[in-house]
């Protein structure tokens, strides 16, 4: 007993948060010095668990701060800076309302500047904490890139914005490291492996802005201005580690092959190198330069505390990137002038292709169309005037299947004119027993190098088409693909007669026996034990089962609409083609 | 100077110095009689003895010089007086010398500036001490010990002109980038030192690295938003759409059903008339009522006085022990309850332990379910300001809109609001509304000349 009375308010939660305004008056800072205080600096508004409490009684809704977040701030030197410019800005409106133009000059040369390095730092101790955060960094610079220079925004941010998402497009071409690509009706989804951290990105399609009014232009500006510094150290970082020069520098034999005849015409001289770099056509001069980059042996001891099982898996795995990382290598593709040229380079160049494109689309194209070394030709038309009969004309989406895939998809479903299979989302990862449309069953089947069994089936279904409909006007491409499938399956009867004499062995038939043993004691045990089981784990247990028949069944329902749909399509074509006869 | 006052002080003694101002004879000061004062103390010379007359004269010689460049009394006649021999003809000259004049006469100004004081300025004193050659030698010895070491005298030295660096500016497009986390030599100085003179930042608090939300930073669209989709997953996200636009017509039209305006309630001729003559018709239809009602009233007031008295009447001394007793009997009996139940209760261990676990189980599942909670609380937007988050409309293109190939595709939605909205959705910022432009003052509408002529 005894002792003081508390008084309210003067210890806790309401002390341990600050409102906004107190914040605010606290810095001496005007509200969008604040805010961009805040953002540079990694400080985000708090809900506290008792509001009331923080509130002093009130339940007006507030925007509370942590005080030692605040008390933090109080330590930035950048606060100094916000306010000399405050008064820079003040002079020069004293100065231009009397028209001193010789000290608007003056005022202008000594603009107070400031940098964000050691914010950069502060945020992101050490090199891993920032290539975590790199996603929004990209994002935010990508998106900014492409904005018209039209006054929304400063004109020195879009520029460095673009110079930063150049480099990183060049780095992740020269590392090999995107492993996944998604064209969404909103922009192109990209996925890339970077020193072990998975970082996905989105940039925008072109010249696809209108500029939408609720978005508050000046809170973006500010976290771009944050994220271009925090790309920049990272650019940095990254090209050391693949000993390439920073600022980036094309390597001398890329150097002399653009040198195009008309540069000049094509962009200022300020402006031609950076063009040069993001038509990603070249490859990038190292420190040490070394014709062929040697490829790091894997080493194939165990790690401590890993199996042999888990070793090889490891190892394959690394095959497997190894090959994906190879995926175009060799071929030589020509870009049409309608596909969009920036992302198929970008993807084409990460998989080792070789790429180029009219020299009049854009600076850097390295080899005419009319080269006939060329295997494949992009063309997103419906058809061609002039074909050469040495490459393949595709379109765009097999580019982007293909990496997504991990292979080279058959080009039969990607000629010209031809309908397009659905481009699945790679960022989608079904469980088991979940609903996956057919198309990706096919693409697993591809992936396991199942591939006739496929064509088998699609061409039982086209057999039946033909017997349905004699004359079928079927394109050049389909009548090959055909061809090409006859020939195989033909080719595997062969070699099943051939294989057949020689499987006869008495020993098999028992072995599956004892499978089917192994399972049905198996399956024994189960429902042994499912009728030991205690009332309230059966309770769950029948629960769980439950849920997954349920499961089971809507994906039952799933297939059996797209059966249903397939069915009404393909009676539509029919309909169709029988009205046309 | 010494000579000058000595010169003066003679001038004065004798007795033919004519002093400029008439009033200056010493006599004319007014007499009255004098203080006796003791004259042993310094302290009174100063203060009693008169020294008017001696300043006055001073001054006056001062004038003098002043005016006419020495004492009048030392003067020559000549110099003081002329002898006047009438006016010179010359009365042709001043037409055209009023010309010349005007040309050669001095700016006002310069007149005014001019010195008018007849005493010459004294001289610099320095100007005449002879130089000490020791002295001299003395500095040029210091000065060619100090070039021979290299430091030139501070006339000589070239002048350092600070050159100012151009700051690095976050947002110069050309910037230079460095290897910002590269391991720098360690700082040897005094951190207290260090951290004073802010040489070294002050350490950022452990709780600004934890994220505001577990959300990605960027959430990538369902595989219905592909640009050429599979038809289910196409129809799945279709259907999200549909739903989300169906809450909110229901709540557009629970909204309009009861703000509706009740046809029933409308006034009608009737209801008006009786709430007019509300309060006047009643008294006059129900007369018996009113004879009821005072007397109803009257009745509440006795019952309200009637209450619980303050002072009840004395307990008997036999009551207060009869309650006592009653007191004691009935905790006696309730501990002997108490202790027959906690004897039962040794029998009923067994459902005791049942009931504990049950407790127990549910205190867990409690747990479990709060935890659970809480980490669905980690992705979900919190309420940071005056608004709450509203989730974007999601990006959809109808089967129809569905583009076949990349060359024809319309991109939906925009990239910067998913940004934005994704930033508030991971409680970086708060979400907030536009400010609206509020008008100080009311607008006023003038008619223009032109526009008045044409009409």
């Amino acid at each position: 007993m005894g002792g003081l009375q508390k008084k309210k308010y003067e210890s806790g939660s309401a002390t341990n948060y600050i409102s906004r305004n107190k914040a605010r008056k606290k810095l001496c800072l005007s509200l969008a010095d604040f805010r961009r205080l805040c953002i540079l600096k990694g400080v985000y508004p708090h809900e506290p668990k008792h509001k009331k409490k923080v509130n002093k009684g009130s339940t007006a809704q507030r925007t509370f701060y942590l005080l030692k977040d605040i008390r933090f701030l109080l330590h930035e030197p950048i606060v100094g800076k916000f306010r000399e410019y405050k008064i820079f800005v003040r002079k020069l409106r004293k100065a231009y309302g009397k028209a001193e133009w010789g000290g608007v000059e003056r005022l202008r040369d000594n603009k107070p500047a400031y940098k964000l390095d050691h914010i950069v730092k502060e945020r992101y101790p050490t090199f891993i904490d920032a290539l975590r955060d790199v996603d929004d960094a990209l994002s935010m610079c990508f998106l900014f890139s492409t904005f018209a220079r039209t006054g929304k925004c400063h004109v020195q941010t879009i520029q460095l914005c673009r110079r930063l998402s150049v480099e990183w497009m060049n780095y992740i071409v020269t590392s090999r490291s995107l492993k996944k690509v998604f064209l969404s009706i909103k922009g192109i989804y990209y996925q890339a492996e970077v020193l072990g951290q998975t970082i996905t990105w989105l940039v925008p399609y072109q010249f696809a802005h209108d500029h939408p009014t609720d978005v508050d232009y000046r809170v973006m500006a500010t976290f771009t201005e944050f994220y271009t510094t925090l790309l920049g150290f990272v650019n940095f970082r990254l090209y050391q580690t693949l000993n390439l020069l920073y600022p980036p520098k094309l390597d001398v034999k890329g150097e002399t092959e653009l040198k195009a005849e008309f540069e000049e015409d094509y962009a200022m001289d300020s402006e031609s190198y950076l063009e040069k770099l993001s038509a990603l056509s070249a490859s990038l001069a190292r420190v040490v330069s070394s014709a062929e980059e040697e490829e790091a042996e894997m080493d194939y001891f165990p790690v401590e505390g890993e199996d042999m099982e888990k070793m090889e898996a490891r190892v394959k795995a690394q095959h497997e990137q190894d090959k994906q990382k190879k995926l175009f290598e060799g071929l030589k593709f020509f870009l049409n002038r309608e596909v969009p040229r920036e992302s198929l380079a970008f993807i084409l160049r990460c998989f080792g292709a070789q790429v180029s494109w009219d020299k009049s689309l854009c600076i850097g194209s390295t080899y005419d169309a009319e080269d006939e070394t060329i295997t494949h030709h992009i063309v997103d038309r419906p058809n061609m005037d002039k074909q050469y009969m040495n490459r393949y004309y595709i379109q765009p989406q097999w580019v982007f299947d293909s990496v997504n895939a991990k292979m080279l998809l058959p080009v039969e479903d990607y000629f010209l004119g031809v309908t397009l299979p659905p481009h699945l989302s790679p960022f989608v990862e079904e469980k088991e027993g979940d609903y996956v449309p057919p198309e990706k069953l096919k693409l697993l089947a591809l992936q396991r190098g199942e591939r006739p069994v496929e064509e088998d089936e699609e061409d039982d279904e086209e057999e039946e088409e033909e017997e349905d409909d004699d004359e079928e006007e079927e394109e050049d491409d389909d009548e090959e693909a055909e061809e090409e499938a006859k020939l195989k399956e033909m080719e595997e009867k062969k070699s099943q007669g051939k294989a057949l004499p020689v499987k006869v062995t008495p020993g098999k038939v028992k072995s599956e026996n004892r499978h089917r043993l192994e399972q049905e004691e198996k399956a024994e045990e189960k429902r042994l034990a499912i009728m030991m089981m205690k009332k309230r784990d059966k309770y769950l247990y029948d629960k769980i089962m439950f849920g997954k028949k349920r499961h089971v069944r809507e994906t039952n329902k799933m297939v059996a609409k797209r059966k249903a749909l397939d069915e009404a399509s393909k009676a539509d074509r029919k309909k169709k083609k029988q009205k046309k006869q | 100077m010494a000579a000058a006052r000595r010169h003066r002080r003679v001038a004065a003694s004798q007795p033919g110095f004519i002093p400029l101002k008439s009033d200056l004879d010493g006599k004319s000061l007014s007499i009255g009689r004098r203080k006796r004062v003791n004259k042993n103390k310094k302290k009174n010379w100063n203060k009693y003895s008169d020294i008017n007359d001696v300043e006055e004269f001073l001054d006056d010689v001062r004038l003098q010089e002043r005016a006419t460049g020495g004492l009048i009394a030392d003067k020559t006649d000549e110099s003081l007086f002329f002898v006047d021999t009438g006016t010179k003809e010359s009365v042709l000259e001043p037409a055209s010398s009023e010309e010349t004049a005007k040309k050669s006469k001095p700016l006002r100004i310069d007149l005014i500036l001019q010195p008018t004081s007849n005493v010459a300025p004294p001289k610099d004193i320095l100007a005449h001490q002879r130089p000490n050659a020791k002295k001299e030698r003395r500095i040029a010895q210091k000065i060619q010990k100090l070039t021979d070491m290299g430091v030139l005298p501070r006339r000589k030295r070239p002048q350092k002109v600070p050159v100012k660096e151009k700051p690095i500016i976050s947002k110069d497009p050309d910037r230079t980038f460095y290897d910002i986390w590269s391991a720098g030599s360690p700082e040897t100085a005094d951190p207290y030192y260090l951290e004073q003179t802010k040489k070294k930042l002050v350490k950022r608090p452990e709780k600004m690295n934890e994220k505001p939300s577990l959300l990605p930073a960027v959430e990538v669209i369902a595989p219905g938003g592909s640009y050429n989709p599979d038809f289910l997953s196409h129809q799945a996200l279709l259907l999200e759409a549909h739903e989300v636009e169906v809450t909110k017509l229901k709540a557009e039209t629970k909204l309009a059903r009861k703000l509706a305006v009740n046809k029933k309630e409308f006034a009608t001729q009737e209801t008006t008339f009786k709430e007019q003559i509300e309060g006047l018709v009643e008294e006059g239809e129900e007369p018996e009522n009113e004879t009821e009602g005072p007397e109803a009233v009257a009745d509440a007031d006795e019952d309200e006085a009637v209450g619980p008295t303050a002072q009840q009447e004395k307990k008997t001394e036999k009551q207060r022990k009869r309650e006592k007793d009653e007191r004691i009997k009935e905790l006696q009996k309730k501990a002997a309850r108490q202790m027959i139940d906690s004897r039962q209760q040794l029998f009923k261990l067994r459902s005791i332990e049942t009931e504990l676990k049950k407790r127990e189980q549910k205190t867990k599942m409690r747990q479990i379910k709060r935890k659970t909670q809480q980490e669905a609380q980690k992705t979900l937007p919190r309420r940071l300001g005056k608004l709450k988050f509203q989730a974007p409309d999601l990006d959809v293109q109808l089967s129809d809109e569905l583009a076949g190939s990349l060359r024809t595709l319309k991109p939906e939605g925009s990239v910067l609001k998913d940004r934005f909205k994704s930033l508030q959705k991971r409680n970086l910022i708060e979400p907030r509304e536009r400010a609206k432009f509020k008008r100080k003052h009311k607008l006023k509408y003038v008619e223009k000349r032109d526009f008045k002529e044409i009409k």
